[in-house]
C-alpha cells in the first residue's frame, strides 16, 4: 500500500528536524512516496521595485531551496528510504501567497494522506502579527493528517 | 501656463507674495531638493510648495517628511498634499515587537484607486512626472485626529463613557467596516494608529489617511493591521491608555497591583498597558470587554479579520 507523504520544508533547522522524523517513521514502509516540497513567494513589487533586484532575489531563494532540498534528501535516504521514494518540488509563486494554502493546494493535488511541517517556537507576539503556518495547517487541512515536529 | 501667469496665480491663492522667479520642477526625484516656493509641474497642472509636512507621535511635534509636500493648487486655489517617490525599509516597533516595514509608493496608488470615491479613504489620485516617478496628489483633510478628539474631552471616564463613547464608538466601528472592506479588496493599510483617523471639519467625517506602509509577509497579511485596531479599540474604550504608573496610583487603599491585576490583563504587546479596562472601569460591558482581552497577555485566541472584530462587536450590541 502506497503512503503518501508531503513534507514541508524551509530553510530553517526545525524542517530538516522534521524530515529525519518522516526518515525514522517511514522507513520501514516499503511503499512510501514521501515529497519534499519547498515554496518560494517572490517579493512583492511593493517591497522590491526594482524588478531585476526581484529577479535576482528569486534566483538567490531558488539556490538556497534547492540547496536545502537536497540536504533534506540526504537525510531521507540516510535514514533508511529509497532514493526511488524520494520526490522534490520546488514551487515558485510570483504573488504574494499564503504558503499554507499552497502547501495544501499541493496535498490535495497530489492526493498525500499526510503533511509534515517544522515547528518553529514563534511567540505569540510573532503568531499574532506574522501568523504560523503549523498552527494554520492544523485548522485548515481536511481530508489528511498533519504531523508537527518540535 | 508661463511663469508670469504662475506668479498671478501664486499671488492670487496664497496668502504670501512670492518674490523673486519661480523654479517649475517636473522632475521630482530629488525630493531633497523641492522646497517652499518652488513650483511642481505634473502633466499640465501646476502646485506651488508651501512647505513640508510633519508627523509626530502623541501631540508632539515631528520631523518633516521631506517627501511630502505642502501645496496648493494653482488650478483653483485648493490646499493639497502632494506625495513624492521615497522607498524606505526601516524596522518598526508594534509595542515590543519589531517589524520590518517599507514604504511604498506603489501600493499608494493602488489603494487610491480603488478607494476613489469612497470617503472613508483620504482621496488622490496618481501621476507621473517626467521620469516616471509616481506622484500622489492627495486631497488635505481638515479636522483632528481620534487622537486628538478623545483626549482633548475635559472629562471623567464614567461621565465620557455614558455620553459621549456611544456616538463616537459607532464611528470607530464604521472605521472597523473600511477596513475590512480595504482587506477584502486584497490591500491592507500597514499603518493603523489613532492619530490616521481624522475627523473631518464640518462633516464629522471619520477618514483614514497615510496608507503606504507594506509588509513581506504573507501567512497573516492582516497582522499588523488588527494589532492596530486593537490599539484604537483600547484607547477609545478606555479614554486613553491605562499604564501601571497610573494604575499603582489608583489603588484602594490597602491593596498592591499583584492583588488586582494578573500579568493576563495587559496587552500582549505593551508590557505596561492595562487591556482589562473592565476592572478600572467596571461598568465596560463584558462583551467589550472580551473584545479588548483579545489583545492581552493572556489570550489563547487572536482575531485574524476585521471582519471577526465587527462580530463580536455587533453581538455586544455595537
Amino acid at each position: 500500500m502506497e503512503n503518501k507523504v508531503l513534507v514541508a520544508v524551509d530553510q530553517s533547522e526545525n524542517a530538516l528536524r522534521a524530515v529525519e522524523y518522516v526518515a525514522g517513521m517511514m522507513k520501514h514502509h516499503p511503499g512510501c512516496r514521501i515529497a519534499l516540497h519547498h515554496v518560494i513567494i517572490s517579493p512583492s513589487p511593493d517591497v522590491v521595485p526594482d524588478e531585476a533586484e526581484r529577479k535576482a532575489t528569486v534566483q538567490r531563494m531558488r539556490e538556497e531551496a534547492l540547496h536545502q532540498l537536497e540536504k533534506a534528501a540526504h537525510i531521507l535516504t540516510g535514514g533508511g528510504i529509497a532514493e526511488k521514494s524520494i520526490h522534490l518540488n520546488l514551487q515558485v509563486c510570483g504573488e504574494s501567497k499564503s504558503i499554507v494554502e499552497l502547501i495544501l493546494h499541493e496535498q490535495r493535488q497530489g492526493g498525500y494522506e499526510t503533511v509534515v511541517v517544522g515547528r518553529r517556537g514563534v511567540s505569540k507576539r510573532e503568531e499574532f502579527i506574522f501568523g504560523s503556518v503549523s498552527s494554520k495547517l492544523i485548522r485548515e487541512a481536511r481530508g489528511c493528517t498533519v504531523w508537527v515536529v518540535e | 501656463m508661463n511663469e508670469s501667469e504662475i506668479k498671478e496665480r501664486i499671488d492670487a491663492f496664497s496668502p504670501l507674495r512670492h518674490q523673486g522667479s519661480i523654479r517649475i520642477l517636473q522632475d521630482t526625484t530629488e525630493f531633497m531638493a523641492i522646497g517652499a516656493g518652488d513650483v511642481i509641474e505634473l502633466q499640465g497642472r501646476y502646485y506651488y510648495v508651501r512647505g513640508e509636512e510633519s508627523e509626530g507621535r502623541f501631540g508632539l511635534e515631528g520631523e518633516p517628511k521631506f517627501w511630502v509636500k505642502r501645496v496648493i493648487d494653482l488650478a483653483d486655489g485648493s490646499p493639497k498634499i502632494v506625495k513624492l517617490v521615497f522607498y524606505e525599509k526601516f524596522l518598526m516597533q508594534l509595542g515590543a515587537q519589531q517589524i520590518r516595514c517599507f514604504r511604498s509608493p506603489r501600493k499608494e496608488e493602488r489603494i487610491l484607486h480603488k478607494v476613489w470615491g469612497d470617503h472613508r479613504f483620504m482621496q488622490g489620485v496618481t501621476v507621473q512626472d517626467v521620469k516616471g516617478n509616481p506622484v500622489r496628489v492627495l486631497e488635505r483633510i481638515h479636522g483632528k485626529s481620534v487622537y486628538q478628539v478623545v483626549n482633548e474631552l475635559n472629562m471623567g471616564h464614567e461621565e465620557y463613557f455614558t455620553r459621549t463613547f456611544p456616538a463616537l464608538f459607532s464611528n470607530v466601528v464604521l472605521c472597523i467596516e473600511a477596513i475590512r472592506d480595504l482587506h477584502r479588496m486584497g490591500e491592507i493599510h500597514g499603518d493603523i494608529r489613532n492619530d490616521h483617523v481624522l475627523v473631518e471639519r464640518g462633516t464629522a467625517a471619520y477618514r483614514w489617511i497615510d496608507f503606504d506602509y507594506t509588509y513581506e509577509w504573507a501567512e497573516q497579511p492582516f497582522g499588523a493591521d488588527l494589532f492596530g485596531l486593537g490599539n484604537i479599540l483600547l484607547f477609545v474604550v478606555g479614554k486613553g491608555f491605562h499604564t501601571i504608573d497610573e494604575l499603582g496610583r489608583r489603588l484602594p487603599a490597602g491593596k498592591s497591583l499583584g492583588e488586582v491585576f494578573d500579568a493576563e490583563d495587559f496587552s500582549l504587546f505593551f508590557n505596561n498597558r492595562l487591556i482589562n479596562l473592565k476592572k478600572l472601569f467596571p461598568y465596560v460591558p463584558d462583551g467589550l470587554n472580551v473584545v479588548l482581552m483579545h489583545f492581552s497577555r493572556g489570550t489563547e485566541v487572536f482575531y485574524e479579520t476585521a471582519q471577526e472584530i465587527l462580530d463580536d462587536l455587533k453581538e455586544c450590541g455595537y
